[in-house]
């Protein structure tokens, strides 16, 4: 038997409610933690759970009417364990039948609770190891189907907690956090994973240029670098601002221009509340579908005053809400990247290189604002769409394995602007976040308001990782469509603002709390990035191998 | 078994829960609260805490008592040569047997007339290596129950070489059993606060100090 530290002893509980245990008396209340792993050892099966609450307890009203005086440490001692006592509420999340077979002796989700008097033991590195695996694809290369990627340490010790890739990107995901708790690094992170085991190719909508190049990070004001630095010709850096992205001394992959024959009703639709339209202008916009079709955008903003009536009159049309429709969208004709005419060749050429498997990242440059971003990201993603599904009847038809797509992930931020109760019936991220699982697009959304997306959506997220959130309405949001959610609330206020995240879902076993990875030198060496020097020494040392001196 | 210590006394009377030493040297009777010890039959050692010292009359004290000048030799006779027995109650809390300490009442009391010893410190920290004898303590009826198991805890306390651990342990033990009845709990630990040993424990610096 191992000699875990012994908190406590299983009182009582039920499978819904959670179970109570009151701690040892040399297990001190002040060291257990929200979140903490522990481990019940039923006495068939052993129990794989949280922390989600501690209470202090007394068996007697009396002590806590008339507690010892202040300085009297004797009494305090005597009476705590005792008379006076912690308890702990705990989560069970998964069971391993201890006697079964060791074939079978699987993780599964709790269907019972531990017996009475059950001891409660704190979690050890090889139950850590148990459930969250071994890191597969950074540190030491092994053989083996799965990828499991550390995503980090658990709290109060130095083992990795890793999530199955594989998993994760078979879904959409979330990363949540309040402004300044670390998303950005978080999605890095999983990006980087993904890169690196190749379980899936990327399109990131990189709002404010942090993934592609170097970027200061919040935290220690270094410069970290990005993943077209760590990937090299892995990743493809495409860019709006051509201008902006030259003033970092960065040369961009590709320059992308979106021609106004290429914008849809849909995507002024998307826009309706970032432009302030009302709905009345935005099915106007449908008339002038119907009579110029891909120009519409184009002939409208070139109409004067007068034409705009006659069309109105004509067409019967609201003469105010078209006049409105044009005030309006004029703001889209004047965004620097959107000429008048363009073919499809820079998108098609993204859509190419996801297809051979190079990741793309597209930087918004100076174009930071919701308007640009929604406008670009649907027009990419409609189009990206349209092809997965040809591709996807395809290989439903020849079955044959090289049909397959490849899984793709979608990364944006701002996803409540995307994704909000409105937003996410008419636009094509809501399309892909409910139903693309099966076509092997997903989603991975950022958002510091989980809130704003429609719950519909966020009941379909697969994993989350979630930094701070204090919001009570966010908080909820997040364990939207997870069992027994709300006892994890708990969990999430208690994170620290940096570098520590709740992960649950998909990708985990069980909802884990973590201190994330460090981005850094280390972080890079295991994603195989070598310093330009250092690729020299090696080829150096190559040559020598192979010609000698 | 070999005797570190002579015996303080007789037993005059017993039962299977207390005896009645009788005791001839008021110097010599065990203190309230100390352990002592007696042989019943079978090899058993009945272990238990004096509780009650009783120094009765004799008709010679009656005759005597209202003399305003009573000689000093028959003041000092009634200390150490007394007519009638100073009689200590023992509360039983034990036996041992081969070595082995059981806390639950023995199968039969001692005999009348057996020597009853003081224990000495081993077979002290021998026997309050385990606590289930208080629950025999605070649980008889008609003795001041809290005045002795605080008396006995100080002793055994001090008889282990002042071992705080030792205290704490007891004092929980005596939380669980008054889980109930805080007050009496509340007075109990009063009673055997380590802070109360401050003076009297044998720390030579300490005993300088004082004058």
């Amino acid at each position: 038997m191992r000699e875990r530290q012994r908190i406590g002893t299983v009182i009582q509980g039920s499978l819904l409610e959670g179970l109570t245990a009151k701690l040892e008396p040399s297990a001190s209340v002040e060291s257990m933690r929200v979140g903490n792993f522990v481990v019940i050892e039923g006495q068939k099966k052993q129990f794989f759970s949280l922390i989600t609450d501690v209470a202090l307890d007394a068996t007697n009203e009396q002590v806590l009417l008339d507690p010892p005086a202040g300085a009297d440490d004797f009494a305090n001692s005597i009476l705590a364990g005792t008379s006076t006592f912690g308890t702990v509420k705990i989560a069970p999340m998964l069971m391993l039948d201890v006697e079964s077979s060791l074939e079978d002796q699987g993780l599964r989700p709790v269907k019972t609770v531990p017996s009475h008097f059950s001891p409660v033991y704190e979690a050890d590195e090889d139950d850590f190891l148990r459930v969250f695996q071994e890191d597969t694809v950074s540190g030491v290369e092994r053989v083996g189907k799965k990828k499991f990627f550390e995503i980090g340490k658990p709290l109060n010790m130095e083992v990795p907690v890793c999530m199955d890739l594989e998993r994760f990107v078979e879904r959409s995901n979330g990363i949540f956090g309040k402004s300044g708790t670390g998303k950005s690094f978080l999605a890095r992170l999983m990006l980087s994973g993904i890169i690196k085991s190749h379980a899936a190719v990327n399109l990131v909508f990189d709002m404010h240029n942090e993934y592609g190049w170097e970027t200061q990070s919040e935290e220690s004001g270094h410069f970290v670098k990005g993943l077209r630095q760590l990937f090299g010709p892995q990743v493809l850096s495409y860019t709006l601002d051509p201008e902006s992205t030259r003033n970092r001394n960065v040369q961009p992959d590709g320059v992308v221009v979106i021609g106004l024959n290429q914008i849809q009703v849909e995507d002024v639709a998307l826009l309706q509340e970032e432009l302030n339209l009302t709905s009345t202008a935005v099915e106007s916009s449908y008339l002038l579908v119907d009579r110029y079709r891909e120009r519409w955008l184009q002939e409208l903003l070139n109409m004067d005053a007068e034409t705009l009536r006659d069309f109105a009159r004509e067409s019967g049309a609201h003469p105010e809400a078209m006049a409105a429709l044009k005030r309006k969208l004029d703001m889209i004709g004047r965004l620097g990247f959107v000429k008048e005419h363009v073919d499809d060749s820079v998108i098609d050429e993204i859509v190419r290189s996801i297809e051979s498997g190079r990741h793309v990242i597209l930087e918004f440059g100076r174009y930071d604002n919701p308007r640009a971003y929604i406008l670009v990201a649907n027009i990419i993603t409609r189009r990206i769409h349209d092809l997965y599904r040809k591709k996807t009847e395809r290989y439903q038809q020849t079955k044959k394995p090289e049909d397959r797509p490849r899984q793709l992930m979608i990364t944006i931020e701002e996803a409540h602007k995307f994704l909000n109760p409105v937003a996410a019936r008419q636009t094509i991220f809501g399309t892909i976040a409910r139903e693309m699982r099966k076509y092997f697009v997903t989603l991975l959304v950022i958002d510091q308001r989980p809130s704003g997306i429609d719950t519909e959506v966020l009941s379909q997220i697969g994993t989350k990782i979630t930094a701070l959130l204090n919001d009570e309405k966010d908080i909820e949001a997040v364990f939207t469509g997870v069992s027994g959610g709300g006892r994890l609330k708990g969990l999430l206020a208690a994170l620290d603002p940096r570098q520590q995240a709740l992960v649950l879902g998909y990708a985990v076993p069980m909802p884990v709390e973590v201190r994330a990875r460090s981005y850094d030198e280390a972080f890079y060496k295991a994603m195989g990035h070598r310093e330009r020097d250092e690729q020299r020494r090696e080829a150096e040392k190559a040559r020598m191998e192979l010609f000698g001196e | 078994m070999t005797h570190d210590l002579s015996p303080v006394g007789r037993v005059l009377r017993s039962s299977t829960t207390e005896f009645v030493v009788g005791c001839q040297d008021l110097a010599r009777v065990p203190t309230f609260g100390s352990f002592v010890k007696v042989k019943a039959h079978d090899g058993i050692w009945v272990y238990g805490a004096a509780y009650n010292v009783l120094i009765d009359d004799d008709p010679f004290v009656r005759q005597i008592i209202g003399n305003p000048h009573i000689p000093r030799e028959v003041a000092l006779d009634q200390k150490e040569n007394r007519q009638t027995p100073i009689e200590v109650k023992v509360l039983v809390l034990g036996y041992a047997r081969d070595g082995l300490v059981y806390q639950y009442l023995p199968p039969q009391p001692p005999a009348t007339l057996s020597d009853v010893y003081p224990c000495t410190a081993s077979e002290v920290t021998a026997f309050t290596d385990q606590l289930s004898y208080l629950r025999t303590i605070l649980f008889t009826p008609q003795i001041p129950a809290d005045e002795l198991l605080a008396a006995n805890l100080r002793e055994a306390y001090l008889r282990r070489g002042g071992d705080r651990e030792f205290l704490v342990e007891a004092g929980r033990e005596a939380a669980r059993l008054l889980k109930d009845e805080y007050d009496r709990l509340k007075a109990i630990l009063s009673r055997i606060r380590p802070s109360l040993f401050r003076s009297s424990t044998p720390e030579p610096a300490r005993r300088r100090g004082v004058t």
